[in-house]
């Protein structure tokens, strides 16, 4: 037999688990002024300096490689390298103040942790040691910069290009790659093949594709810095936004649902691209790394994402994305961090680093190194990286939430669950609110 | 005992006796590394929360006093209800639905036929087994074009959904997810279907009651007990429902970071909450998203347990 009293506190106390458990967290980190080091080290003596990176298995060696490097020639800084690909861990161990010297993470990280003083701004060390920031891809350098600082380091980018299959062009009766978005759209038609019962077998082009990169076809940008105005709304956005939905409704969502599941993993030999079930694909850097791995057969071309047809001058967009370094705050040898860190940028390191994990350098001096002559389809990729019209999603304190809540409602649009007005509306509506 | 109390009424009245008072401080020394640690890691933390979800909060800079800026903010957020709704759904099919299939199992297990410990053991695993595996087990049997499932229901001539693609299917997808570790609450029946008295069942069937009279009758009202605990519980798990929704819906269809599966179907309250805290970066958001989540499983605990006066029947009454 249960009394009442017993259940009541029983119940009350499971209830406060289940609002602790959910709400909890680390006690408020004690204010740290990270930034402000003073440079009147002592005698040196042996530091040693911990440094995450998001990097596994191949990749991570190559970096163990530099970090071996660099502590053979510093017998004074030596680095410890930790591959750790958890980024919520960096989260944790900065808020508890015991942060790595040294850390990677993603350029869309960068501005929303720094502008909230997770992040050393590095610019008083620039400055001081005069690091030429003139050499980097503005579009890779604008994403770890906000309002006059630069939190970060961009080590490596990622841009998209066109991939198409040679051999389901030519099937189609295509003698290149289409060159505009209506000649996109008429080889998405063509190339996508259904089986006689109207099952999807091939598809020109998957029409959730990132609409990041099509919004700069169609000259769309999403934050108005000057009027301190998001704009998913704005004209060049939206096309892109009807551009995917547009290729969606030709199919719908059942049977690209079915479709979708019938595709092999991304990093295999059943990627549907090498596979043939995707003619076209757009994709980074990386991808003739693994068609050389996964299906060395495959007769493929890398070619400009398409523009707009009404407007030549955006010829050649691209959005971009970067890998950086940077200082946590609160690090005891801010010095030392930094000095690890420029030499990791250096184009010396930066080129090896880069070429044996096949990303892009970020900065413009290394796109005619010999380095990555052998490595498959960088020229294309290298050259690419110097159009004017790539572009990075804008770095603000809220560009995580945007991005969220656009691929949420972009996700919506598609399925036909709200209208693409009101879609966009309610993405400005709810970013606009964190805009400060 | 009677006797003893009875002898000290006078000292009673003034408390405790020495003797008393110094078991009392041994009891509270011996249990202090539990006090201590509930106060650290539930009570402060509670307490902390319901500070926080007054203030923006973003970890690295002192909290600001916003007052109930992040309640209306909350009222205002179309995530909001989308998760309450997703997270309705599951408590209300997916909790009976998974207790009905416990008991039917453990009814099942009760039985004594030959090798039933084996059986057991075998419905049992699946508990023992982390959420994480067995939600990567499922992406693989739920998989439409090679998954167990759908060979299955292709051989029967049923139709075979796009299991975790459809927005249409990603939630019963979990509840049967939910039905496959009801080995859990089937042991827990099953103790309790050993403690019904056979006698019972015998003087029913000697008045002629049938099976599914006897079940009624005597079996449910037996349960009744254990069937308001794991209600209870099990509404509890589902408004906290996490790991499933995380693995199956990581990255998945429109790419993006964002949690929550295709068409946010798989957006649950306590995975809304952890995109607001830890990707977001809004503790105070945050907080007052599990405040609010308290107040609702409050609400609806007190609701059973209110109504469970009428179906609840305990030996001792």
């Amino acid at each position: 037999m249960m009394r009442k009293g017993s259940t009541w506190g029983l119940i009350l106390v499971l209830l406060v688990t289940l609002v602790s458990g959910c709400g909890s967290k680390d006690t408020p980190s004690s204010e740290k002024e990270g930034g402000e080091a003073k440079s009147v080290d002592t005698p040196k003596e042996k530091v040693q300096l911990s440094f995450w990176y998001g990097w596994t298995g191949p990749e991570a060696e190559a970096l163990e490689k530099l970090i071996k490097k660099w502590n053979e020639a510093n017998p004074d800084i030596q680095v410890k390298g930790l591959s750790q690909s958890d980024y919520q861990k960096q989260l944790t161990a900065i808020t508890g103040g015991n942060p790595p010297d040294v850390a990677s993470n993603f350029g869309s990280d960068v501005v929303p942790w720094g502008e909230r003083g997770a992040m050393m701004p590095l610019d008083d060390y620039i400055q001081k040691d005069n690091v030429d920031l003139s050499d980097f891809v503005p579009a890779a350098l604008s994403s770890s910069q906000s309002n006059g600082k630069t939190y970060a380091i961009p080590i490596a980018m990622h841009v998209s290009m066109l991939f198409y299959n040679k051999d389901l062009l030519e099937k189609a009766g295509f003698s290149g790659p289409p060159e505009t978005m209506s000649q996109l759209k008429e080889y998405i038609a063509k190339l996508s093949v259904k089986e006689d019962g109207g099952k999807l077998q091939q598809l020109g082009l998957w029409p959730g594709v990132d609409a990041y990169t099509f919004s700069y076809a169609y000259g769309g940008s999403y934050y108005d810095a000057d009027q301190k105005q998001v704009t998913p709304d704005n004209a060049g956005v939206k096309a892109a936004v009807e551009f995917g939905k547009g290729i969606w409704d030709q199919f719908g969502s059942k049977e690209l649902d079915r479709f979708a599941s019938g595709l092999g993993q991304y990093m295999s030999p059943q990627n549907p691209f090498f596979t043939g079930k995707y003619a076209m694909t757009i994709d980074g850097e990386w991808l003739p790394t693994f068609i050389k791995q996964y299906a060395p057969n495959l007769k493929y071309g890398i070619a400009p994402i398409p523009y707009d047809e009404n407007n030549a001058s955006l010829k050649d967009p691209g959005n971009v994305s970067t890998s950086v370094f940077y200082i946590p705050k609160g690090v005891k040898h801010p010095e030392e961090s930094w000095k690890f860190l420029k030499w990791m940028a250096e184009p010396e390191q930066m080129a090896e680093f880069t070429a044996a994990i096949g990303n892009l350098p970020t900065r413009t001096s290394l796109q005619t190194h010999e380095i990555y002559k052998d490595v498959p389809g960088f020229q294309e990729f290298l050259q690419y990286s110097s159009s004017p019209n790539l572009h990075s999603f804008p770095a603000t304190s809220f560009s995580t939430e945007y991005m969220t809540e656009f691929s949420n409602q972009y996700n919506a649009i598609l399925r036909g669950d709200i209208g693409v007005d009101e879609g966009l509306k309610r993405v400005k509506d709810k970013i606009q609110a964190l805009v400060k | 005992m009677r006797d003893s109390v009875s002898g000290k009424t006078s000292l009673r009245r003034k408390g405790w006796t020495r003797k008393e008072w110094h078991y009392f401080w041994l009891g509270l020394i011996f249990a202090s590394p539990w006090i201590i640690g509930f106060l650290i890691f539930t009570v402060y933390p509670f307490f902390s929360s319901l500070y926080f979800s007054l203030t923006e909060y973003d970890l690295f800079n002192p909290p600001r006093w916003v007052g109930m800026d992040n309640y209306k903010a909350i009222m205002k957020d179309h995530n909001f209800y989308k998760s309450i709704s997703n997270t309705l759904f599951m408590a209300f099919i997916s909790v009976p639905v998974t207790l009905f299939s416990s008991l039917l199992i453990a009814m099942l297990l009760n039985f004594k036929v030959k090798g039933i410990n084996y059986y057991r053991t075998i419905f049992y695993l699946p508990a023992v087994i982390p959420g994480v595996a067995s939600a990567l087990l499922w992406t693989w049997m739920l998989n439409p074009d090679f998954g167990l499932v759908n060979i299955f229901l292709r051989w029967a001539g049923l139709p075979d959904p796009a299991w975790l693609l459809d927005p249409q299917f990603t939630k019963p997808s979990l509840i049967l997810m939910g039905l496959w570790g009801s080995g859990a609450g089937a042991l827990i029946f099953l103790a309790a279907l050993q403690g019904v008295p056979q006698t019972y069942y015998e003087a029913a069937e000697v008045d002629g009651a049938n099976w599914w009279y006897r079940f009624w009758k005597i079996t449910v009202p037996a349960l009744s007990p254990i069937i308001l605990f794991q209600l209870i519980m099990g509404l509890i798990g589902a408004f906290q429902i996490f790991t499933e929704s995380y693995i199956l819906a990581g990255g998945k269809a429109g790419g993006g970071n964002s949690l929550g599966g295709p068409a946010q179907s798989l957006l649950f309250y306590a995975v809304n909450l952890y995109q607001e805290a830890f990707i977001n970066l809004k503790m105070g958001y945050a907080s007052a998203l599990a405040w609010i989540l308290f107040i609702i499983v409050m609400l609806i605990t007190l609701l059973v347990l209110k109504t469970s006066k009428r179906w609840v029947y305990y030996g001792g009454e």
